[in-house]
C-alpha cells in the first residue's frame, strides 16, 4: 500500500486563521495553554536561564561530538563571529552608517534628512509611548508571592473608543492591555476608563457646588462584555443590573441563535472560548459601547514584568487634546452652558473659577438666566 | 514601521539568495557573507521605541523564511539569519521572535532533519535559541487587530527558494509500482480462471494492460524534466544528503497544502485557475456578486461622495458657512487675513 500519512489531526485547540491575517476560529484558551505545555520541557518556559556547562554536556552526549569539536562549534557560533566593526571601535548605534548598502538603510538614512529639513516636531504619543515602555519592560515583584507562574497566559486587550463624535478614530485603540489567564472579567472591567463614567447627570445651575456627588460610575454601575454569544455580566453590587437580557430577550424573539449569560467576576480568562483579533463588545452605563479586540495570547516570558500586583498592566495609551476655557485658555473646561446670556456663543465650556466668576456674584447668588452642565474633558485620563 | 517592510524583506532575500548561492548549510558561510554585507547595520539609526518595533518587524519577516514551504538550506538560512538578528538587535531588554502553536511541528521536524544528517551547526544554534529564551510561544505568527484590508495584497514567496515539487515522485514510488504489478497479475489471473471462454474475458477489460510500465514512464519523463529546469540551482539534496527523495514527502504534503490555502485566499488566481471566481471574498464592498471571469472590480464611491452628489444643502445656507467654528477660539479679530492651508511636504517613499 501506498505511505500515506494520515490527515492533520484537525484539533480544534490549535488557533488557526478564519480569515487570513484578519481573525483566528474560535478556541478555549486553557485547552490551548495545556498543548503549549505538553509540548514544550518545562526548561523551555521557566524565567530561569539553564548553565552553559550543563548545556554544553547535553549537546554532546546528544550529538555524539567530542569537547574538541564542541569547543569549535561554539567559537564559530558565538555572537563574536556577526561583529560587522573592527574590534575596539564601537560604533554609535544612534546613527545611520556612512555609505549604506542595506535598502533598509538608504530608505532610513533619506527619511531622516529629510525630517531634519523639515524640523518637525516630535510627536507626542511617541513621547508617551516612550515613558510607558520605560516604566514597565522587565519589571520584578520585590515578594517572590507576587511572580506571575511560569507556563501562566498573557493575553493582549485593546479596547477602543465610543463612537461618540466622527472625530474619535475608530482604527487607533483608546488603550492597550495586558491581563493573565488567571485574571477575571471584573479585573478587566475596573482597568477600563472611559470618560462616561465621570459623567455627572443633572442641571446644576442653582446648585453649583452639588455637582460631584452623583458621578455616573456610583450610579449605574451595569455592565456586560459579549464573547462568542455569551453576556458576562456584572452582579457584584447589588445595584447591578442584568442589562443583556433586553437583548437577549429581543434575539429569541427574532429567530437569531440562543445567547446565554455568565457572570463577570466568576469567568477567568483562562475559561473563555474566543477568536483572536476579533471584535467584542463591552457595555457600560447603558449605551456606552467599546469594542474589545483580544490581539495576542501567549505563554510568559522572563522578560515580561512578573510582578502580578501591576496587572491589569497599561502597555499603551491613547492621549487626547483637552479643550481649555473659552475665557482664560489655560484651564481645562469643566463646566457646559447653554442658553447663557453672558456667554460668546451656544454652547460654551468654562473652567470652575472663570464659570463662577462670571456667572456668581460674591455671595453666591446666580445671575441672570442660564444652563448649566458639569463637563467632563476627554482627556481626562491622561 | 510598514514603511520599511518591503525594503527589510528585500535585504534579507539578498542574504538568503547569497548564502544558497554557496551551496552550503554552514553556519561559518553564514556569517561570512553576514560581514561582507555588514548586515548588523540594519539596527542603526532608530531611537526610541522604534528600535523594538524594528527588531519585531525583522525578526517577523525573517521567521516567514524559517517554516515551510521554503526549502531545507533556505530554512537553515532563515534560522542563522534569525539568531544572528536577535543577538545584533539594539533594542534593550531584547524582543523575542514569536512561534505560533501551528508551527511547532515543523520546527521539531526540522529539527529531527537536522540531527539525522548530523548539521552539529544547525542543531546548536536552535538549542542555543531555545537556552536564550528566544521564543514567545504564542497562539498566532503576529498580533493580530481585524484589519480588513480593500487590496488583498498577496505575499510574494521568492520562487528560488521554494522547494521543488516533488509530488510525483513521492506518491509513485517503485515499491507502489511494484504491488500494482503484482495486484494487476492476480486479477489478471483471477479473471482467466472465472472465465469460461476467451470471449468472455476481452468484454470484461475492465482495466489497461500496459498501466503500471506507463505509469511508471511518465513519472520519469516528469522527473527528468525537473531535473533539466533545475540544472543552475544546485540540488540541495543530493549535496548535502540531508534529505533522500522519501523523505520529502513530508515536505511536499506541506507544500501541497499551504499552496492550495493560498490559492484559495488569494484575489489574484494564478493561471491554472483563472477559470474560477475568488472564493474568500469578504473585504469586498461591490453591490452584487462576482460571477465574472475577468477580477475588474467594482468600486463604489465612499459614503461621503455619494451624499455630497445626493444631497443637494440648500444655495444661501451653503454660502453663509465660511467655515467651521472652535468653541476656544472665540476671542480673535474680525478680520482674519486669508491663511494659506500649510502644505507640509509628503515625504515620497
Amino acid at each position: 500500500m501506498a505511505s500515506s500519512h494520515p490527515p492533520r489531526d484537525s484539533n480544534s485547540n490549535i488557533p488557526d486563521f478564519e480569515y487570513l491575517d484578519v481573525n483566528t476560529k474560535p478556541f478555549h484558551v486553557g485547552s490551548f495553554r495545556h498543548e503549549w505545555l505538553n509540548r514544550l520541557k518545562p526548561s523551555d518556559y521557566s524565567y530561569r536561564r539553564e548553565d552553559d556547562d550543563t548545556f554544553d554536556a547535553n549537546f554532546m552526549k546528544e550529538m555524539g561530538v567530542g569537547a574538541e569539536t564542541m569547543a569549535e562549534l561554539k567559537s564559530i557560533c558565538s555572537p563574536d563571529s556577526l561583529r560587522c566593526h573592527p574590534e575596539g571601535q564601537q560604533p554609535d548605534t544612534e546613527l545611520v552608517p556612512p555609505e549604506p548598502m542595506l535598502q533598509t538603510l538608504i530608505q532610513r538614512k533619506k527619511r531622516q534628512d529629510h525630517r531634519a529639513n523639515q524640523k518637525i516636531s516630535k510627536n507626542r504619543h511617541d513621547l508617551y509611548a516612550d515613558e510607558l515602555e520605560r516604566l514597565i519592560v522587565g519589571r520584578k515583584p520585590e515578594s517572590t508571592a507576587d511572580i506571575i507562574p511560569e507556563g501562566e497566559i498573557v493575553l493582549t486587550i485593546n479596547v477602543y473608543y465610543p463612537i461618540t463624535s466622527e472625530r474619535i478614530s475608530t482604527s487607533r485603540p483608546h488603550m492597550s492591555l495586558l491581563m493573565t489567564g488567571s485574571h477575571s472579567l471584573a479585573e478587566l472591567r475596573d482597568a477600563i476608563c472611559c470618560v462616561s463614567d465621570l459623567q455627572v447627570c443633572g442641571e446644576f445651575s442653582n446648585t453649583p457646588d452639588l455637582a460631584p456627588d452623583f458621578i455616573s460610575k456610583d450610579l449605574f454601575k451595569s455592565s456586560f462584555f459579549f464573547f462568542e454569544g455569551v453576556f458576562y455580566n456584572d452582579m457584584r453590587f447589588p445595584e447591578c443590573q442584568d442589562i443583556s437580557k433586553t437583548t437577549i430577550e429581543w434575539a429569541k424573539a427574532r429567530n437569531y441563535p440562543p445567547y446565554t449569560q455568565a457572570k463577570m467576576e466568576d469567568t477567568r480568562f483562562v475559561d473563555l472560548t474566543i477568536k483572536v483579533g476579533f471584535p467584542y463588545l463591552y457595555c457600560h452605563q447603558g449605551d456606552c459601547e467599546h469594542l474589545v479586540i483580544i490581539t495576542d495570547i501567549r505563554l510568559t516570558h522572563k522578560s515580561d514584568c512578573l510582578d502580578k500586583k501591576l496587572y491589569p498592566l497599561l502597555i499603551r495609551k491613547d492621549r487626547l487634546l483637552t479643550q481649555k476655557c473659552t475665557v482664560c485658555h489655560l484651564f481645562i473646561g469643566r463646566w457646559f452652558t447653554t442658553n447663557d446670556q453672558y456667554a460668546p456663543s451656544d454652547p460654551c465650556l468654562f473652567c470652575d473659577k472663570c464659570f463662577r466668576a462670571l456667572h456668581y456674584d460674591a455671595a453666591g447668588n446666580k445671575l441672570g438666566e442660564f444652563l448649566a452642565y458639569p463637563y467632563v474633558d476627554q482627556g481626562a485620563f491622561n | 514601521m510598514d514603511f520599511c517592510r518591503k525594503e527589510v524583506k528585500s535585504d534579507c532575500e539578498q542574504l538568503l539568495s547569497r548564502f544558497q548561492r554557496t551551496g552550503s548549510v554552514r553556519f561559518e558561510i553564514f556569517s561570512r557573507l553576514w560581514r561582507e554585507m555588514k548586515f548588523s547595520h540594519i539596527f542603526y539609526g532608530t531611537a526610541g521605541h522604534q528600535k523594538r518595533a524594528f527588531s519585531h518587524l525583522i525578526l517577523d519577516t525573517a521567521r516567514s523564511f524559517f517554516l515551510p514551504p521554503f526549502s531545507f538550506q533556505i530554512r537553515v538560512g532563515g534560522l542563522y539569519l534569525l539568531y544572528s538578528l536577535y543577538q545584533c538587535q539594539t533594542a534593550e531588554p531584547k524582543e523575542q521572535i514569536r512561534l505560533a502553536l501551528k508551527d511547532w511541528e515543523d520546527v521539531k521536524k526540522f529539527e529531527k532533519n537536522a540531527v539525522d544528517a548530523q548539521h552539529h551547526d544547525t542543531v546548536y544554534i536552535l538549542q542555543q535559541l531555545m537556552l536564550l529564551k528566544a521564543f514567545y510561544f504564542t497562539a498566532m505568527p503576529s498580533q493580530l487587530v481585524f484589519k480588513k484590508k480593500k487590496k488583498m495584497e498577496k505575499s510574494v514567496l521568492c520562487e528560488e527558494f521554494i522547494e521543488r515539487a516533488s509530488r510525483p515522485q513521492e506518491l509513485i514510488t517503485i515499491d507502489l509500482l511494484e504491488e500494482l504489478s503484482n495486484i494487476n497479475e492476480l486479477y489478471e489471473k483471477l479473471k482467466t480462471s472465472v472465465a469460461s471462454s476467451e470471449q468472455a474475458v476481452s468484454s470484461i477489460n475492465l482495466v489497461r494492460t500496459d498501466m503500471v510500465p506507463q505509469l511508471r514512464s511518465t513519472v520519469v519523463d516528469f522527473y527528468k524534466w525537473q531535473q533539466k529546469k533545475e540544472v543552475t540551482v544546485e540540488d540541495e539534496d543530493s549535496g548535502e544528503g540531508t534529505s533522500s527523495q522519501q523523505e520529502c514527502s513530508e515536505r511536499a504534503e506541506r507544500l501541497a497544502d499551504i499552496k492550495s490555502r493560498a490559492y484559495g485566499q488569494a484575489a489574484e488566481a494564478s493561471k491554472s485557475r483563472r477559470h474560477r471566481q475568488v472564493e474568500v471574498d469578504f473585504t469586498s464592498n461591490e453591490a452584487g456578486p462576482s460571477h465574472s471571469s475577468s477580477y475588474t472590480r467594482i468600486y463604489k464611491r465612499s459614503l461621503k461622495a455619494r451624499t455630497m452628489e445626493n444631497v443637494h444643502i440648500s444655495g444661501d445656507k451653503w454660502k453663509d458657512v465660511t467655515s467651521s467654528s472652535y468653541i476656544p477660539r472665540l476671542t480673535t479679530l474680525d478680520f482674519i487675513p486669508e491663511e494659506k492651508p500649510k502644505k507640509c511636504k509628503k515625504f515620497k517613499w
